[in-house]
């Protein structure tokens, strides 16, 4: 194998406490290495002027399975540049790919390697599309990948619940399915309020009883972070909640930071979760409140879902919310689905416009929480793409948290309402290049126990991204120097240069299999697939992602 | 442990069955004492008819170039030159599981082709109608779960898919009390409602077209919306009521059986669905792309961002729902080479065409005519693979029933990449 000294750039490695360090990076075999100065190296990049990061890691980003195949087939139109087709790629590393809001798998590789990304998650996949996710992601080149499952409407979870059965035997039904499905995490999403409506309810609060089986989103959300914590999986409840998009909703949030009497769990694209209902158009930030309570609730991290002015899909697993909103798409169609008893899906486009109130309040209310909440470990940065706005706006979003002239420029072009009674205009923190490398890799390596990811200490992987130092930090981000994975090059500015195939994380937590025949004669009474095809097994998993490396992550120690 | 693999009978294997859209799980398939495979276990007579296609003793049919027996490598190095001589190639057919499809992603890529399936104007009539307005759909399992109204447009789905109903759990106590229609079906409906009403708490009704298909759902729609029809057929009228009253409606059809234009059928039956959705609940689950079509078509997607019928032209990358029709295309002599794939079904033939036309599939298929014949193993009897079930939503694995002396579809494709200079 090979050796690569990265000479005299300055180390940003947040995870092993390194406050912009001027230091050589050494690398051999894909791991990052102490070498001595004089070792000789089989490659010496001169990286003074660069700020080196370990890769970045997007840990909720909607990039393959159903519901976003869904949306490439519903919006050709959105797969054009302009008018035109999408030029062909003039890398011979490069397949065709189309780079709309929902880009073809191989171009959101190409364009997450280019930015200095190396892994992405995957947040919502239904057990019944667990092989179609992975076969997706497997066709992510260069990232690598792994995705949370969902539970918490399926009908088996929510029967098991009403009817009051042990609660270790819904940990071991839970276990069971993270292991069937090669899950990395377990996300809930508008807990059992997909499962009420097929029962058509229409709305569901924390403490209010799903219509058919007399359980609340509060027993879910507690009883899902419960059994996780025990399990010993290191990425903790992630939870879509309840009320997306409704004005008002930062109760329902709230609510449900109160259901998890201090469980760890993550709160996922918060932004669509922060509203009240002050003001003349009854919609109002709530980023204050939100922000107090995740500060004042350390087993609680977040990430944003920033939105970001243009065109998008959103693509969700919440059909109750998304059928609701669906009068709003732009252009006018939407998709739904009732899926296999597990969950459901809505894919409905989206235009967020600067001059409308509610979208430039959206705005304002993202970049508020991410500038209010104290520990950046707990806050992760996303757009949660595509719904918010495409990954590739990353580079803009860092340059509104890190350049408040900039921010406040982009504040007075919008909804004059909001620009002129947001409090985003008096705010006047500007995130560090250590607290950017925080919510970029080192904290969502943390929050999802990946302990060789997201630093550059001795052992760890060489996913490394060697940015040129540049006032303008959308350029500066836009495109690293270098890229590595695992040690090998894959961009160097801004063009692929090599195309491996990525691994594929995932938890495989104990259970008791006594669950087994019960599962069994379920699926045989309710199901439409025999038992037996449920599970991927590891070699299947391996196919399903060309070969890819099976990277198991490490339980910790479960909690009784 | 659920890594270990399951215990198979002596005799039995396992088995997917990839010859219909339901891909039903639960037989297994017996090699007899004369290498016949036969089908144990809740089968179908579409399961049978294919299987009785195989022999336990793997194919040994050799590449053809020219109508002559030839190497592999000689059938690989001529198709590749065919290709790279090609200036615009169609690929057909498309009969292939999800590992086949990759690898023909990147041959369409490398070559420029234009990619349509054999059933491509059946997955398209959904297809166009949802990229038009948009769609609900719904699965296997919530039917069987909560549909307490099944209708079927056009006719039953049982020639297709004969145990379509039996995997919507019709009959079963599950929903207490189902009520099955068939929209303009013919006698063999009638027979199947006939056989469906003698289930516990099945009761059925076969309601003629009023007008042709069009009209009729067209009317339907309005009385769902509750907007005025003059002189609306009572069967229709009282359908609207129990559309309205159901707790769970279903409407299901096949498109590949749908009159010409019948993205609009598709289209006023979505639309019905959205108004019912607006009080009680709906869904649609429209069968259509077998063969492989519906799963090469979700493959291609991914990849590219593309469904098919795009290609990756000179000016990028290009969908064409109507224009990169296959046949239309053949008849405007709109290319000049065609690769066709059939590895599933031998009746699948390529269209007669004089142009340069290489043939990858069943050893079966008839390939007269052909520049070049390579026989490839069938995914889910002579090689494992994955499939797409009609729902789309479900991909299931498939399982070998032998081991083939036949080389799989990625393989022959990845080596024709690797040849195309």
């Amino acid at each position: 194998m090979s050796s690569l000294r990265l000479r005299g750039g300055v180390v940003i490695d947040p995870t092993n406490g390194s406050s912009a360090d001027v230091r050589d990076i050494g690398v051999r075999d894909g791991r990052i290495v102490v070498l001595t100065p004089q070792e000789p190296v089989d490659e010496e990049v001169d990286a003074t002027g660069c700020i080196v990061m370990a890769g970045g890691i997007d840990m909720h980003t909607h990039i393959g399975g159903g519901k976003v195949n869904l949306s490439r087939l519903l919006l050709p139109e959105m797969q054009r540049s302009g008018v035109n087709p999408y030029a062909l790629p003039d890398n011979a590393l490069e397949l065709a790919s189309c780079n709309g809001c929902t880009p073809g798998t191989l171009a959101t590789g190409y364009r997450y390697v280019e930015m200095g990304y190396t892994a992405a998650f995957e947040p919502a996949m239904m057990p019944s599309n667990a092989r179609h996710t992975h076969m997706e992601m497997g066709d992510i080149p260069v990232l690598d990948h792994g995705a949370y499952v969902m539970l918490g409407n399926d009908e088996l979870f929510l029967q098991m619940l009403a009817e009051k059965q042990d609660f270790e035997r819904i940990r071991d039904y839970m276990a069971w399915t993270i292991r069937a499905s090669k899950a990395m995490g377990v996300k809930v999403v508008n807990p059992a309020g997909i499962s009420a409506f097929k029962f058509n309810q229409r709305k569901l609060d924390v403490d209010e009883n799903h219509v058919h089986w007399q359980v609340t989103p509060r027993q879910v959300v507690h009883t899902l972070a419960r059994a996780l914590r025990e399990l010993g999986v290191p990425h903790p409840l992630h939870i879509h909640g309840s009320n997306l998009g409704v004005a008002g909703n930062i109760q329902s949030t709230l609510d449900t930071i109160d259901a998890l009497e201090g469980l760890p769990a993550h709160l996922t694209h918060v932004q669509f979760h922060a509203y009240g209902t002050e003001g003349a158009k009854k919609f109002s930030s709530a980023a204050l409140q939100l922000a107090e309570a995740v500060n004042a609730n350390p087993n609680v991290s977040i990430d944003v879902g920033q939105i970001m002015f243009g065109q998008t899909v959103t693509a969700s697993g919440d059909s109750m919310r998304q059928h609701a909103q669906s009068g709003l798409a732009s252009p006018r169609k939407w998709v739904g689905a009732d899926i296999e008893c597990d969950a459901g899906c809505g894919v409905v486009p989206f235009r967020y416009r600067e001059q409308s109130y509610v979208n430039a309040l959206q705005w304002a209310i993202g970049l508020e929480i991410f500038l209010l909440v104290k520990d950046p470990w707990r806050v992760a940065l996303t757009t949660d793409h595509p719904n918010g706005g495409p990954f590739t706006s990353y580079p803009h979003l860092i340059r509104l948290l890190m350049d408040r002239s900039f921010r406040n420029e982009q504040l007075a072009k919008i909804h004059p309402d909001v620009a002129a009674n947001s409090a985003l205009g008096s705010i006047t923190r500007e995130l560090s290049l250590h607290e950017i490398a925080i919510m970029t890799r080192a904290g969502p390596a943390k929050l999802l126990g990946l302990r060789d990811r997201g630093h550059l200490g001795v052992g760890a992987a060489a996913d490394i991204a060697v940015y040129r130092e540049n006032a303008d930090r959308e350029a500066m981000f836009s495109t690293p120097e270098h890229v590595y994975k695992d040690g090998t090059l894959v961009a160097r500015a801004g063009r692929v240069m090599a195309v491996p195939t990525g691994g594929t994380h995932f938890v495989e937590p104990e259970y008791d299999r006594g669950i087994e025949s019960y599962l069994r004669k379920h699926m045989a009474s309710h199901g439409s697939v025999n038992y037996d095809n449920v599970t991927i097994t590891h070699d299947e998993l391996c196919s399903c992602c060309n070969g890819g490396r099976l990277l198991p992550a490490a339980l910790f120690e479960p909690a009784t | 442990m659920t890594e270990t693999p399951v215990t198979l009978r002596v005799g039995a294997t396992r088995w997917t069955c990839p010859f219909c859209l339901l891909l039903c799980d639960t037989s297994t398939v017996q090699v007899d004492a004369s290498g016949a495979l036969t089908l144990s276990g809740t089968g179908c007579a579409c399961a049978s008819r294919a299987l009785a296609r195989f022999s336990a003793q793997p194919a040994t049919a050799s590449p053809q170039v020219g109508g002559q027996d030839c190497s592999l490598d000689q059938a690989v190095a001529a198709a590749a030159q065919l290709l790279a001589a090609s200036r615009q190639p169609l690929f057909g057919g498309l009969g292939t599981d999800v590992s086949g499809a990759r690898a023909l992603y990147r041959l369409a890529c490398k070559t420029g082709a234009i990619c349509d399936a054999a059933e491509g104007a059946a997955l398209m009539t959904t297809l166009r109608a949802t990229q038009d307005r948009g769609s609900f759909f719904t699965t296997l399992a919530e039917v069987r779960t909560r549909a307490d109204l099944i209708v079927c447009v056009g006719g039953t789905p049982v020639e297709q898919a004969p145990g379509f109903f039996e995997r919507c759990g019709v009959g079963e106590a599950l929903v207490a009390k189902r009520h099955v229609v068939v929209i303009g079906g013919s006698a063999a409906d009638d027979a199947v409602l006939a056989t469906l009403r003698t289930r516990p708490g099945v009761t059925a009704e076969s309601i003629p077209l009023q007008g042709d298909l069009f009209t009729t759902v067209a009317t339907l729609s309005a009385l769902v919306a509750g907007r005025a029809v003059r002189e609306a057929p009572a069967a229709l009228k009282s359908l609207a009521t129990l559309l309205q009253q159901a707790r769970y409606a279903v409407f299901v059809g096949e498109t590949r059986g749908l009159p010409a234009q019948g993205a609009l059928i598709v289209e006023s039956i979505n639309r019905t669905v959205g108004t019912l959705n607006q009080t009680t609940r709906a869904a649609a689950m429209w069968l259509g792309g077998g063969n492989g079509a519906g799963t090469v078509n979700q493959v291609f997607a991914w990849l590219s961002g593309l469904p098919l019928r795009s290609r990756a032209g000179p000016l990028g990358l290009e969908h064409e729902p109507l224009c990169f029709d296959a046949q239309r295309l053949l008849a405007e002599q709109a290319v000049d080479s065609l690769l066709w794939v059939s590895s599933f079904d031998p009746d699948v033939a390529p269209p007669a065409t004089a142009l340069p036309t290489i043939v990858l599939g069943h050893p079966d298929l008839v390939s007269a005519g052909a520049s070049v014949f390579i026989p490839v193993s069938t995914p889910g009897i002579g090689s494992p693979g994955h499939l797409f079930r009609a729902d789309g939503s479900v991909m299931l694995p498939l399982f070998a029933v032998y081991e083939d002396t036949l080389p799989t579809l990625a393989d022959v494709v990845g080596r024709i990449v690797e040849g195309v200079r």
